[in-house]
This record gives structure tokens, sequence and C-alpha cells, in this order.
């Protein structure tokens, strides 16, 4: 790893490596923290851009915070206080299918109450739950990208899932 | 199970660090499917079914395209130096080489009268210069002066005289104006000049001389209608000898070697410019001094 540290990211081939390994990471950072509608896609690549604009003065090892202050100031330059929208996959995501499950009442209510809902929480709550519960991220990288401790993260989530199962209680078949 | 236990199981569960046993507890408890439910309904907004990045190769594609807009820039930038010091040199051309300055001069011993773009006209004296711009001309009346020459200005708009020693400013009248070394001096002979020299500034009305000597202001009056020189004549009036060697110097080309001499003295009188010989005997018959002529170049002024 420490030869790697040292390599110039303006080689192709070694952006390509960092494009590859955080390309995914930072678009999905920015659609749960800002929704769809900030096109997370190009803010991604206009991120990117703009690392490879300044390879020669950002080390590998600063990469990724670059990539996530640069992603974050772009979008807030863009747009401020905008209502964040997230998009509900209709069909059951493919990665785990069962049926209804007799407890709960699962309805189109259900699926829109789920999305207001996390759509309300802040978006320290949303991002933090969100990385670790759908894409399965570690709370230590998770807690890299926010730029806060783990023990921030682990309370983001929990209290993510608190206002989630509050909100949502009505739905339960008791 | 009391509800402390409940809330740091459900922490630990969601951290992902339930033990086997308390795994088992977590299970037990009458909500643990409703609670896995609402975390797993979670993957329903995954990003990735929505939006994901494009690969590293349509984003190289798109990352050339957005240089591109660039690029010609930087292939052109060599041509671009090498236009920017044709233009600049061009320019140089323009301004001082090719310019629409107009300089006429004279030699020892000579005199000219040249016409300006107006109907002025002026006398330049020997071993003088002046310049002025044929371009901006009906805009700015303007010419430079080293030396002396006699002004018949034509009736306009503000005609400015620079020199060293001071600016002149006439609007359509007849003068002379003389700048040599330590010596400055307008005759008026017609209408009214303005004469700026350092913090010294006057209005002359014709027969009026305004004369700066050695930094000595002086105002004289003067009866002549032309300045003297214009009728080959010199002429002085208290101008010290030195002034008046020079201005022979001027008028035949010579060298006037002075043998110890006190060339303060102040000199009235004139001298011809036709005859070197009558001119050496009006400076020395008044001065007392004995004159020599070398050669046709040289002549030594002593005294007795």
């Amino acid at each position: 790893m420490p030869k790697e540290l040292s390599e110039n990211i303006c080689d192709e081939q070694v952006f390509a490596v960092v494009y590859n390994k955080l390309a995914q990471d930072l678009h999905n950072f920015l659609y749960y923290k800002y929704g769809s509608q900030i096109n997370p896609k190009d803010t991604t690549q206009d991120a990117f851009i703009k690392l490879w604009d300044n390879c020669k003065k950002v080390a590998l090892s600063k990469a990724k915070s670059f990539l996530f202050t640069v992603a974050n100031n772009l979008v807030l330059n863009d747009l401020k206080h905008q209502k964040v929208v997230l998009k509900h996959q209709k069909e059951t995501p493919k990665s785990y299918s069962y049926e209804t499950p007799e407890f709960i009442l699962e309805t189109e209510q259900f699926a829109e109450r789920y999305q207001s809902v996390l759509e309300r929480l802040t978006e320290e709550q949303r991002v933090a739950f969100l990385l670790s519960k759908v894409e399965r991220k570690t709370h230590k990288e998770i807690a890299q990208y926010l730029n806060v401790t783990q023990k921030v993260v682990e309370y983001r989530i929990y209290s993510a899932f608190k206002i989630l199962r509050k909100e949502l209680e009505g739905f339960r078949i008791k | 199970m009391n509800p402390m236990h409940k809330d740091e199981l459900i922490k630990k569960w969601l951290n992902n660090e339930l033990s086997e046993e308390e795994q088992k507890a977590f299970d037990a408890l009458e909500d643990s499917g409703f609670n896995s439910y609402l975390v797993n309904y979670a993957e329903h907004f995954k990003a990735s079914h929505h939006s994901a990045p494009d690969d590293f190769k349509s984003f190289k594609s798109q990352y050339d395209k957005f240089n591109k807009q660039k690029q010609p820039l930087n292939k052109l930038k060599p041509l671009l130096r090498i236009a920017a010091v044709v233009i600049v040199t061009l320019g140089l051309y323009f301004t001082f080489i090719n310019s629409s300055k107009i300089v006429h001069q004279t030699m020892a011993s000579e005199k000219t009268t040249i016409s300006l773009p107006d109907a002025s006209t002026v006398q330049l004296n020997a071993l003088s210069r002046l310049a002025y711009d044929k371009d901006s001309w009906d805009a700015k009346r303007q010419v430079t002066l080293d030396g002396e020459a006699y002004f018949k200005v034509a009736k306009g708009s503000i005609f400015d005289v620079k020199t060293s020693a001071g600016v002149v400013t006439v609007v359509g009248t007849e003068f002379n104006v003389k700048q040599r070394t330590n010596f400055f001096e307008v005759q008026c002979f017609e209408g009214i000049v303005k004469v700026v020299s350092d913090t010294i500034v006057r209005q002359l009305t014709a027969g009026h001389t305004y004369r700066i000597l050695n930094h000595q202001f002086s105002e004289s009056i003067t009866s002549a209608l032309l300045p003297e020189w214009t009728k080959n004549k010199s002429s002085f009036s208290s101008v010290p000898l030195q002034l008046v060697i020079a201005e022979l110097e001027r008028q035949y080309n010579v060298k006037v070697e002075l043998n110890q001499i006190n060339t303060s003295t102040l000199f009235s009188g004139s001298f011809t410019h036709d005859n070197l010989e009558d001119a050496l005997k009006a400076i020395s018959i008044p001065t007392q001094l004995q004159y020599q002529i070398e050669t046709d170049q040289s002549v030594i002024l002593y005294e007795d």
C-alpha cells in the first residue's frame, strides 16, 4: 500500500483504479444525502473531472476526501434547501424476496409513508442509515465519508431507525 | 424484558454486534420481525436502482470531450505568442518610426522657414530643432522647440510651444522663442502670449520680453517689430558675453576660444550674420577685447 500512496493519480491507470473504487460510493452518498433531483451521476462526474484537473496537487491518499468535499460543494453551490426526493423501487428488490409477512399491513400507503419518513429525516440520519443498511458500508467507512467518529455514525443510524419505527408503528399488526 | 435491555439489543443489532446469545434474545422479541422488515425495506430505495455513475471508460471520453474545448487554445499558444510580438513590433513601428511626427532641424549657420499645416509659419534659427505631429495637428496645435524660432501663428485654436524651459501658449500672434542653456526668452511682437516656466506665469503683450537667465526672471520692453536674427543680425540687450559668443558660434559655425576673459560681462549690441570679421569687431570693440581668426573654424578672443 505505501507504494501505491506515492503514485501519481494523473496517471490514467492509477486514476482508473481510484475511479472504480470510489465513483459508486460517491454517487450513492450524494444520492442518499440530496436525493435524485441533484443528479448524483453528473455531480459524481464533475467531482472526478475536478480531481483529474487537480491531480498534481492531490495525493492519492487525499483523493477520497477531496472528492467528497468537492462533490458536496458542487451540490451546495447548485441548490440549497431543496426538498429531498428519493425514488421508490416498486418491485421487491431481487436481492431478497419474501412474501409480505403476516405482521405487516403492507399497502401502497406503507411504501408512501416509508418514503416520506426517509425524506424527512435529517440528511445526517438518512445518509448514515442508508449507507449502512442498504449499501452495507461499515461504520468505519461511513465515518470516513462524513468526517465524523464512528460513535456519531452509530447514533445517527439508531436515531433514524427510531424515527422510522415510531412513524410506521401504525402499520404493524399486533 | 425490561425496555433498557431491549434498546441495547436493538442498538447492537443495528451495529451488527449481536452475539449468538443476544441474537436469540433479539429474535425472541415480539417485534423483531417488524424491526428487520423496517430495516430491510430500505433496500427499496437503493441508489443503484435509479442511477449509477458511468463506468471509467465513458467517464474518460466525457473528460476528454470536456478538455477538448481547452485544447485548441493550447495548440495555438505558440502562434499567439508570435502574433503578439508582431503586433507589438508593428505598434512600436507606427508609434515611433513611421509616426506622423515631423521634425525640422537646422545646422550651425543655417536658418530655415517652415510652414505648419495651418497658415502659421516658423523661422528656425541656427542649431535649432522643431517637431510637431501632423496627424493630431487639427485637434491640438503643438510644437516642440529646442533652440530659437520666430513664430507667426495663424488665428485659430490654442497654439503651444513646448520647450525644456517652459511652455508658451498663444491663440494667434507673432513671437520669438529662444531657449538655450540657462537662457529662456520669449519676445512678443503682436497679440498676447502666455508663458509658463517653472512657477512664473506671465501674459505678454506686443513689445514685451520675458526672460529667464540663470533662473532669474526679468521682463523688458523691445521696440523691434521682428526679431533681429530674421534680418541676419543678432541683437542683445544686457546678455552675458558667453551667450553672445555661443550665438556667434552657432551663426558662423566656428569655435571661439576664450583666453582669460570674464564671460559674465553683460553685452548690449548686435552682430551681423554675413561677415565674421565684422561680427567679431562688433563684439570685441565695445568689450575691449582682441580677436584673431586662426582658421575658418577657429577664433581666439583675448584681453589686451
